[in-house]
This record gives C-alpha cells, structure tokens and sequence, in this order.
C-alpha cells in the first residue's frame, strides 16, 4: 500500500522544486518577450479597416495594403478580414471588438447595417465630400445616384458605395432548353414566371425543383413585394442631401432625390404583402418551389449547376460563384426580375463607415477615397464576386469568361428601373429581419398559414420598431 | 434456574467530544501540496465561471448595447424577458427538446452499450465503441452543417433515400412540426456515444456474480436487466442523465445551424435567444437576464435530479 504521507525531505525537495521555479518564471519574466503588442499592425498606429472576411481573401487584403502604401506612404494600413457567416455575423463581431475597446477606425457596411451605423456609431462624411468635390466628381459621374442615396441617413452621406448586388434572376440554360423555353425578355411578367416554372416542371423529373430561393432579407420575400409594389416598412425620403445632389449630379438624375431612405410604419397586414405571400405559398404547394429555408445561397450553387434548380434570384455576385464552381459560361443566363404591379427591384451596396471611435479621421477618409478608385476596384473585383459600383468597370471583357451573356442586366438593373430601391433595413434591422425570417417560415410553413403569420409578423414589427436600438 | 432477565442498561452522561489531534508536520505537508495541486483548478472555475455568473447577474440589472455606457434597469429587464413570448416559447421549445434528447439519448445508449457488452469478439466490440464515440468529437456546427444538407426538402439524401421507397419528401427542417424532431435527432446522434461510454463502463463494473445469482434464481432476459443490471447501473445513468440534461439544456449549434430557430419560433432555443438579443439586438441587459434565468432552471432541474436520485439510485 502506497504510504500517502509526504516526508519532511520530500516537502523540502518541493520547496526547491518550487523555488527553482519561481526563479526560473522571474528570469523568464524580465526577457522581452511577445505580447498581444507584437502581433504585426496592433496598437501601432496603423489605421485599421474591419472588412468581412470571406469576402476579402489574401489577395484582396494585399491589393488594398499594397496599393494604398503607394499612395499613401505616411499612412500604416492594417486590414482585419473578419471571419463571418454573413452581414449580421459579421456587425455581431464588430460590436464586439468595439464592447472590447479595439474598435477599427473604418468597418466595412453593406445596406443592412448603414443606418444603425450612422445612426450610433458612423461619423458623416459631408465634409469631406465637399472639400474635395473636385476629386470625387469622376466617381459620382460614374456611381448611380440611387446607389449613394442608400448610403445616406437624415441628410448626410456616410459611406461611398463601392459595391452592390440587385436581385435578379438566373436561369439554368440547360433547364430551359429542356423545358423548350427561350431565356425570357426584359419585360416578362409574374404570370410569365409562373408558366415557365411550370414548364420546367413538367419536362424534368420528380428530383427538379424550379424555383429555389432562401428565406432573409435580400432576395426573400422581399423582391416580391417590390414587384407588387409594396414593402415591408412604409417608405419615405428623409430631408435634405441637396448639397450633394447638387453639386454632384445633372438635374434629371437628382430629381426626387432626398437625404436617404426612411423606413417607419410596418406594413406586413398590407393587401399586397399578403397577396405577394399568398403568391409564393401557392408555388409551394404546386411543388414549383422550395419552402423557406434559411442560409445565404452557398449550398444553392451546387444543386443550380448540376440542373435540379431551374431559377434563382441572385445578384452579379453569382456570376463569379458559378463560374469558379465550373460552370461555362453559357451554362446559365441573368434577367431582370418580373413585373408584377411594378418592374421596381430591390439591391444592397456596400461601402466603408468610418467609425467615431477612430482617431485617424483625416487618414480614414483617405482610405474611403483609395478604396472607391476605378483602378482599386478593378484590381479587387477582378473575379466577379460582386457588380461594382462604378458602372463604367461592367464591361463585355469582364463577363467574357466568367458569363452570363446578359451581363448588362447588372446595372440596368439601375439605370432601366430607376425607383429600384435598397433593402428596406432602418436601425432596427437585426430584429426586422428575424422577425421577417421568423413569420416567412411559419407563413409559408403549412398551407393557409399566410394570414395569421402575416397578423404577427405586424405585432412583431411594431414592436421592433418602437424600440429602441 | 438460571436467571435470564437483562439488567436494565443506565445511561451514561455524554462524553464531551473528543478534541482533535494537532495535525502533524508530515499531515500539514500533505494538505499543502492538494492544495497547491487545487489551486490552479480553483482559480480556474473563480476566474472563468464565478466571476462570468456574477457579471451575468449585475448585467442583467442594466441596459447595455454596447456602444451607449450601461444605465441602471433595475428589474425592467426581467419584467421584458417574462413578457415577451419569443422568451417564453424558446423556454417551452428547450424543455420539450431537453425531454426528447435526454430520453432519446440515454435509451439508445443503453441498448447499445447492452448489445456491445454482450457475446461478441473484442475487436467488433472496439469498432462500435469508436464508431458511437467518433460523432461527438466532431464539432457539432459542422455536423450539423452537413446534416442541413442531407435533411434538405428537395434536395437531401434522406428524402431521396424515402424517395426510393415511394414515400413522399417530408419537409423536415421547413415544417414546425418535423423541424424540432429533426433537431433532436441530428443532436442525439451526435450526444449518444458520451452516455454509451459511460454505460459501457458501468456495465463491466457489475459483478459477474451477481448476474450468475440472477440466472440462478431464474432471471433470465429483460427482467435480468430490469431487476439486476438496471439499479446496479443506477448510479451511472444519474450521471448520464444530469450531464445530458445539463447539455441539453444550453443546447445552441444545431438548431441554430440547421433551421434558424425556425420555422417561425418551433425551434428557436433560450441559449439562441440570449445569442440574438446580446450580439444581434444589442440588448446585453436582457440577454444577460435571460442567462441568469437558465442558470436558475439548470441549477433547479439538477437539484431535482440529485433529490430524487435518493430514492432510484443505489450505490450497493
């Protein structure tokens, strides 16, 4: 049996152990050794630009590091891609760098977020744009008016788009072929989608599903009731922006242009919400369409590249997804999504906010106005992830490889539809949009289901938007 | 005659307790070092889960979103948690999930750590083990990450594999009805193996002797089980089933991985819920109070547990 006393000689042998120990740490203690400090770009007075992760690989992060090096020497740029599974994800951390004290100076924000950024957190860029308006007149010449409104609240600008995406519709080419269908014109109708998806149906087997769409904010629902002429908030203008409109656009593209997009009185118990619901729940139940599911389209690109999807709404992002997944590109097509009541469209831009937090203002601007350059874009954007904001880089070249061959489609998006309008995504857009996921699910969940989901769905958004954020 | 009567016993006054003995050098030393030895475990659970519960607790007492500075709510948060139905359903939707898996799970894995503890070679044995084992050292977000795939209405394996079979695609994560089980499903596949290790174990803990008695007094099959090998085994299913509780009850990854809390709220979680409201609605007071709400039904739930173990649970 083990004696489980210790000897006094053992307890001293432990003290010795212990003290070597304690010197040893000592010794170690004094070194230079590395700490969080040394990490390359930290609490070094670089600025520090947030972006979402996914999206900027390494490539990417060197375009941006290197290229603004050679404009700007004096300025240390440190670009922190942070990993995240979509824009909701990504704020999550954001906000959680900033709870922890090292919040970036410029955080990349797309449409969902630039009110609550501006709002809270963002710093107007006013002043700057018309210091150096000379310098950015060739950008706004080159950007859609409609694309910078989204990025205004109350008046002033807070980020300069460099990105969009409006939803669209991509076709599955083969799908049509074997549906005996030609890719359909710009100015089809609801009743059109609604007869070719049952085409495809008809001429593929049980395992074909035509029409494939993910339940959120972008490219939901949503399209839907821009279609049918209505949203899920009442929308209105905010006053003021003329100093931008003026100064930066002729007068037929300034017109009824106003300081940004208002989102205020829920509207889910609209006649045509509940029309544009009822519309998708019968989809459904005529098996031409997937029930909501939630996700951001990753796993969609599989099932549409090998034929079991016909049609999906995607933006010009998608146009680099299928072709790096393999797909030729005459393989699928891209059209305007279709008339119901209107031909409005629904997108969402990105671009960079600059926080309050930030103590290099001056230097964030200049990275705002680096990031926004023609040939930074085109150094950045070269497969086709995204449509760029400047609609001079849509070229036929950019799209020879890569496809669709209605690549125009794009940004005609914009300029052909010009009332096409942003997501509809106030400060409150986090509980906005889990309420709009939550409810879509039920509604669309069991037949006869719209009415009362669309009931709550009112309730919920009432008072999600009484709230404050 | 012998006298046989038992004189009457007197009591005798109560001695006054012995005083212990002055612990000695060699004992001092002993202490001293399991101490040393506890120490940095101590440090551990002060640091890392006193410290967090205490935070939860005076957050909970506060609004914070982060970007403003924290002002003082008093009970307003609560008062915001119990009437909100999001909460109240996430609570109804975690019980209901923690009954199903736990049951699921700790049946399952009793069958199968009965039918490897039977007759059978010791390197099919090894197999099972590590196969029933092998899910829970994945991480539970790719699992599940997966599973949304081969569980997808239109596009899944599953609904092929039924397909084959004439049986229509079910809507198993888009349906209020079939999403809940399906999220208990995906979980206990991967939970299972922890409790059937631990059955395994406890299986081989049990005397042989004890069941060669049974098969003597005629126990045979079930009733073996039931009257011989079930309360020997008491006290491990206890630890099975608090563990599995415990975990169930903060399940987070798979629901929110496979459907989102969705359709509509049918598999939205409390841990979700303190998810959303923290970093998505930035309303850390109320997610805290959320939190501080969890701790209390997992602290009450285990506390029942170990009430009633008294009575099931037999150490000998």
């Amino acid at each position: 049996m083990t004696d489980p006393h210790v000897t006094r000689r053992t307890l001293l042998r432990y003290g010795a152990y212990g003290a070597g120990a304690a010197a040893l740490a000592g010794t170690a203690a004094s070194w230079d050794r590395l700490t969080g400090a040394d990490i390359p770009g930290r609490d070094d007075g670089s600025l520090v630009v947030a972006t979402l992760g996914p999206a900027y690989g390494p490539e990417a992060i060197r375009t941006l590091t290197e290229g603004f090096k050679e404009v700007h020497p004096d300025i240390k740029l440190r670009i922190n891609a942070v990993q995240a599974v979509d824009w909701s994800d990504f704020f999550a951390k954001i906000l959680t760098q900033i709870a922890a004290g090292t919040a970036p100076d410029l955080v990349y924000v797309a449409t969902e977020g630039v009110q609550l950024f501006a709002q809270r957190l963002g710093v107007a860029l006013d002043r700057w744009v018309k210091r150096d308006a000379a310098e950015l007149r060739e950008y706004f010449a080159d950007v859609h008016p409609s694309l910078v409104e989204s990025m205004m609240y109350e008046g002033s600008l807070y980020q300069l788009p460099v990105e969009f995406n409006a939803a669209d519709m991509y076709f599955n080419t083969q799908v049509l072929k074997r549906a005996g269908a030609q890719l359909p014109p710009a100015d089809w109708t609801r009743d059109d989608f609604t007869t070719l998806l049952r085409d495809m149906k008809k001429s593929s087997g049980s395992q074909f599903t035509p029409y494939f769409w993910t339940n959120r904010l972008w490219g939901g629902v949503v399209p839907w009731l821009f279609a049918n002429d209505t949203n899920l908030l009442a929308e209105s203008k905010a006053p003021g922006g003329a100093w931008l409109w003026d100064s930066f656009y002729p007068a037929a593209q300034r017109q009824g242009r106003g300081g940004g997009f208002r989102w205020t009185t829920p509207q889910a118990t609209h006649d045509r919400v509940e029309e544009a619901y009822d519309y998708l729940a019968s989809l459904i139940q005529e098996d031409l369409c997937t029930r909501p599911e939630g996700g951001n389209g990753q796993n969609l690109i599989g099932v549409f590249s090998t034929g079991r999807v016909g049609v999906t709404p995607a933006g010009g992002f998608w146009a680099g997804g299928l072709h790096l997944a393999g797909m030729k590109s005459d393989g699928f097509d891209v059209q305007y999504f279709p008339r119901w009541r209107t031909q409005r469209m629904q997108y969402g831009a990105a671009g960079y906010a600059l926080l309050r937090t930030s103590k290099k203002q001056d230097e964030a601007w200049e990275f705002i106005k680096f990031a926004a350059r023609r040939d930074t874009l085109m150094r950045l954007f070269e497969t086709n992830q995204t449509t760029p904001a400047r609609r001079s880089m849509l070229t036929a070249d950019r799209y020879r490889e890569s496809g669709p061959s209605q690549w125009q489609v794009f940004y005609d998006t914009l300029d052909r539809f010009p009332d096409t309008g942003p997501i509809p995504a106030p400060p409150q857009v986090a509980e906005v949009e889990q309420v709009l996921l939550k409810h879509t699910g039920t509604a669309l969940a069991s037949p006869r289901s719209v009415r009362g989901a669309l009931r709550r769905m009112q309730g919920d958004l009432e008072k999600a938007m009484e709230r404050d954020v | 005659m012998t006298n046989t009567q038992v004189p009457p016993v007197r009591s005798r006054p109560a001695a006054p307790p012995p005083s212990l003995p002055r612990p000695s050098a060699r004992e001092r030393g002993t202490r001293l070092l399991a101490a040393l030895f506890l120490a940095p475990t101590i440090v551990g659970i002060v640091v890392f889960t006193v410290v967090p519960i205490v935070g939860s607790v005076v957050l909970s007492l506060f609004h914070w979103n982060v970007i403003d500075p924290p002002s003082f709510a008093g009970a307003a948060n609560y008062r915001e948690v119990f009437g909100d139905s999001t909460v109240l359903v996430s609570f109804r939707n975690t019980l209901v999930f923690m009954v199903f898996a736990v049951a699921l799970q700790l049946l399952i894995a009793l069958v199968l750590a009965l039918a490897v503890n039977g007759r059978m070679p010791v390197w099919l044995r090894s197999v099972f083990r590590s196969a029933f084992f092998f899910p829970l050292v994945l991480s539970a977000a790719s699992i599940s990450v997966v599973m949304k795939y081969l569980f997808n209405q239109d596009f899944g394996l599953v609904n092929w594999l039924l397909g084959t079979v004439g049986i229509a695609p079910v809507p198993w994560l888009t349906s209020e009805n079939a999403a809940m089980a399906t999220v208990v499903l995906v979980y206990v596949w991967q939970q299972f193996g922890f409790s059937f290790l631990l059955f395994v174990g406890g299986l081989n803990n049990i005397p042989k002797e004890i069941h060669e008695a049974a098969a003597l007094d005629g126990a045979t099959g079930l009733r073996k089980h039931l009257h011989v090998t079930l309360p020997l085994l008491s006290p491990t299913l206890l630890v099975a089933s608090v563990v599995g509780i415990i975990n169930a009850l903060q399940v987070f990854e798979q629901p929110y991985v496979l459907t989102n809390g969705g359709p509509g709220d049918s598999t939205r979680t409390v841990v979700m819920v303190i998810y959303e409201s923290a970093f998505e609605q930035l309303r850390f007071g109320e997610a805290s109070a959320v939190g501080v709400l969890l701790f209390v039904l997992i602290m009450a739930v285990t506390a029942v547990q170990f009430r009633l173990s008294r009575r099931f649970v037999h150490y000998e």
